[in-house]
């Protein structure tokens, strides 16, 4: 594993940064999480070495996947040295600086569990400045955003986004994680919501052959924030999604919907931590996996509802669909509840492919493989319409759903 | 699939059929046939096999033939897929209309008709031009636009439901439209507009075949042959008197004629 071997002989940086040296000091005592843990131990181990099995690069090469068509529409490339200080009439987007980053991160570091925040910490162990995207967004007619973050071939990346939403801002934000052939892509995301802010976030990734990513995703929503989230993972070895979201002051709402689609060999997994402290909070979500072949999906997903969150009204649903008898798919929702006048509920099912409803479209002429995509696109069709995507973006996703 | 049919040929004829599910002997050597402009109903208790023999002609996956063929238009059909079934003419009003959550009725709809009409050699229709199409085909059936663009069957009521297999019956244009009792679960204005609807579509080159315990639909749609079936076979057929004769004096004496047998 040459990212830990590195950390360990502190041969990844010459002049590693503030942040930087913090992470790998940390990491240098546990290089590696507890793999026994209930966080970790669903993930494959051979997989996840192969992860941390590549040369580590600060540059990364990039391709758009699709053309840009509007000129409305804002895209970003974390590492590309976006720069953009946009100061508009109804809305600003400008970078943050330096140590307003340096100061965010170190709050946050000084609270990780080293286990359960592993990712993030490798991540921040390895992300040079130049691969931290920063952003502080306000306005609420703010044109649709779109972020991009890659890997390169055979090689490990790291990329940092963080954005603060200002005071009552609107934003609808897509952000695209590509993983290249055989590489790695570490990717941490913070987001920090103020009052009364909505913001509609759409998280799609899909990699080529052999490639991995561990993506880390840390919500914080204060009183009366609204946010909508809306994954779409595909096509990779080995792909980890931790979603951390936090509802700081309670009085605010969630909305998660995500798929994870597993072919061939990979696994896909989603573990989401949903914290409400305060009253009032609310949260509706569903994940769904889609594994065929001999691949493996995994969620696990946990609601927090402390003595001080009365009131919360929540819903969590895990729906899961096997296409072969090879493909395996774990789930767990659980609720931890301390609060006692709350209303939550959650559940899981996995099924197949339903053969009444098969036949009743084959009885009417459809073929069974038209009738599958008619089922599958509608197993799709909740979720893809949380994402924000505009009608020219469709091709992207017409294009990863035809290949299922 | 070459039509080897005559003019006056029968379009569907089961010549001796034995089925099982899961090693379950259900139909017991079954015969009938249908031809052009024939209304043809079959009536008996509930676990007879009616059921059965609709799904078998329209090849559904879980049954099995261990004896006998089916032909249609002078093919024999065992061996045919359900799409290829249905693509060639067959058609099967389900008993109960299945629910499919996010499939947009009118896309089905769509999916199904230029299916059909590919294998006609016809023009496949476009959206525009296929909701020309469906909305003329609506009133038939009485139904309101708004169900074209919800989900399959989801949320519909029980006459809905039998009327969307209605529609899709007009849409489709089969050679054959077995019915499985669609008179089910109906009040009287509903079933008067399904039958209605039925007379409607079927003309001189199709073939029907109603699946009913009820004498009520036959009032509103006369048929030719009434059949009866008891234990996964035909045990009588007649004229549709034979259907008041069964209103009359109830499904008893099909048990001592099984007996005597």
């Amino acid at each position: 594993m040459q990212i830990v071997e590195g950390i360990k002989n502190n041969t990844l940086f010459r002049n590693p940064s503030e942040i930087q040296k913090i992470c790998l000091d940390k990491l240098k005592l546990n290089p590696l999480p507890n793999v026994k843990s209930e966080y970790w131990r669903l993930s494959n181990k051979s997989k996840f070495s192969s992860f941390l099995n590549h040369k580590y690069s600060k540059e990364s090469t990039f391709d758009f996947p699709y053309k840009n068509t509007s000129e409305k529409i804002i895209r970003l490339v974390i590492g590309e040295n976006s720069s953009i200080n946009l100061k508009e009439e109804n809305f600003s987007i400008q970078q943050l600086k330096e140590n307003e980053i340096v100061n965010y991160i170190k709050k946050n570091i000084s609270m990780f569990d080293q286990n359960e925040q592993w990712s993030d910490l490798l991540n921040l162990g390895l992300c040079s400045k130049q691969n931290i995207l920063g952003l502080n967004i306000s306005g609420n007619k703010i044109p649709p955003i779109e972020i991009f973050s890659s890997s390169s071939p055979e090689s490990f990346n790291a990329k940092t986004l963080i954005i603060f939403f200002e005071k009552n801002s609107k934003a609808e934000l897509l952000q695209i994680n590509l993983g290249n052939d055989n590489s790695s892509l570490s990717q941490s995301t913070y987001f920090c919501l103020e009052e009364n802010t909505s913001v509609n976030h759409g998280v799609v990734s899909f990699g080529e052959s052999k490639s991995n990513l561990l993506n880390s995703l840390n919500v914080i929503q204060k009183a009366k924030s609204e946010y909508i989230l809306g994954l779409l993972h595909y096509k990779f070895n080995y792909a980890r999604f931790e979603i951390r979201i936090n509802q700081l002051e309670g009085d605010a709402k969630t909305n998660l919907k995500g798929i994870q689609i597993t072919k061939n060999n990979d696994q896909i997994a989603t573990y989401t931590k949903m914290q409400f402290n305060g009253p009032n909070g609310y949260l509706d979500q569903i994940n769904k996996s889609l594994a065929d072949d001999k691949s493996h999906a995994v969620f696990e997903g946990v609601i927090v509802v402390p003595q001080i969150a009365q009131k919360t009204d929540a819903s969590q649903l895990s729906r899961n669909l096997l296409l072969s008898k090879h493909a395996k798919i774990d789930t767990k929702p659980q609720l931890e509840i301390i609060a006692d006048d709350v209303k939550c509920k959650h559940g899981a099912t996995i099924s197949q492919l339903n053969e009444e409803e098969l036949f009743y479209m084959r009885s009417r002429g459809l073929t069974l493989t038209e009738a599958s995509q008619l089922q599958l696109s509608s197993y799709f069709q909740e979720i893809i319409s949380c994402i924000p995507v505009s009608k020219e973006r469709w091709d992207l996703l017409d294009k990863l759903l035809q290949e299922n | 699939m070459q039509s080897k049919l005559k003019e006056f040929d029968p379009i569907l004829e089961v010549n001796n059929i034995f089925a099982s599910i899961e090693d379950l002997p259900i139909l017991k050597g079954v015969n009938i046939s249908v031809n052009p402009g024939e209304i043809h109903a079959i009536m008996g208790r509930n676990g007879c096999g009616k059921s059965t023999l609709s799904k078998i002609i329209a090849g559904h996956p879980s049954y099995k033939i261990t004896k006998g063929e089916i032909n249609f238009d002078g093919n024999d059909i065992s061996s045919l897929e359900p799409e290829e079934r249905a693509q060639s003419g067959i058609f099967l009003g389900f008993q109960y209309p299945i629910e499919i959550p996010g499939v947009s009725n009118l896309e089905f709809l769509r999916v199904a008709t230029n299916a059909r009409r590919k294998f006609l050699n016809k023009e496949e229709l476009d959206t525009f031009d296929f909701e020309d199409l469906v909305k003329e085909k609506l009133d038939l059936v009485k139904m309101d636009p708004a169900f074209l663009s919800r989900s399959i069957n989801q949320g519909f009521s029980g006459g809905e439901k039998k009327r969307n297999e209605i529609l899709q019956m007009a849409l489709l244009e089969p050679r054959i439209a077995i019915l499985d009792e669609t008179d089910s679960g109906l009040d009287i204005d509903a079933l008067r507009i399904v039958a209605s609807g039925i007379k409607k579509i079927s003309n001189k080159q199709t073939g029907i075949i109603l699946i009913t315990h009820y004498q009520r639909l036959l009032d509103e749609i006369k048929p030719d042959f009434v059949h009866v079936m008891s234990d996964g076979q035909i045990i009588k057929t007649g004229a549709s008197d034979l259907a008041l004769e069964l209103e009359k004096n109830g499904y008893e004496w099909t048990d001592n004629f099984i007996k005597e047998q």
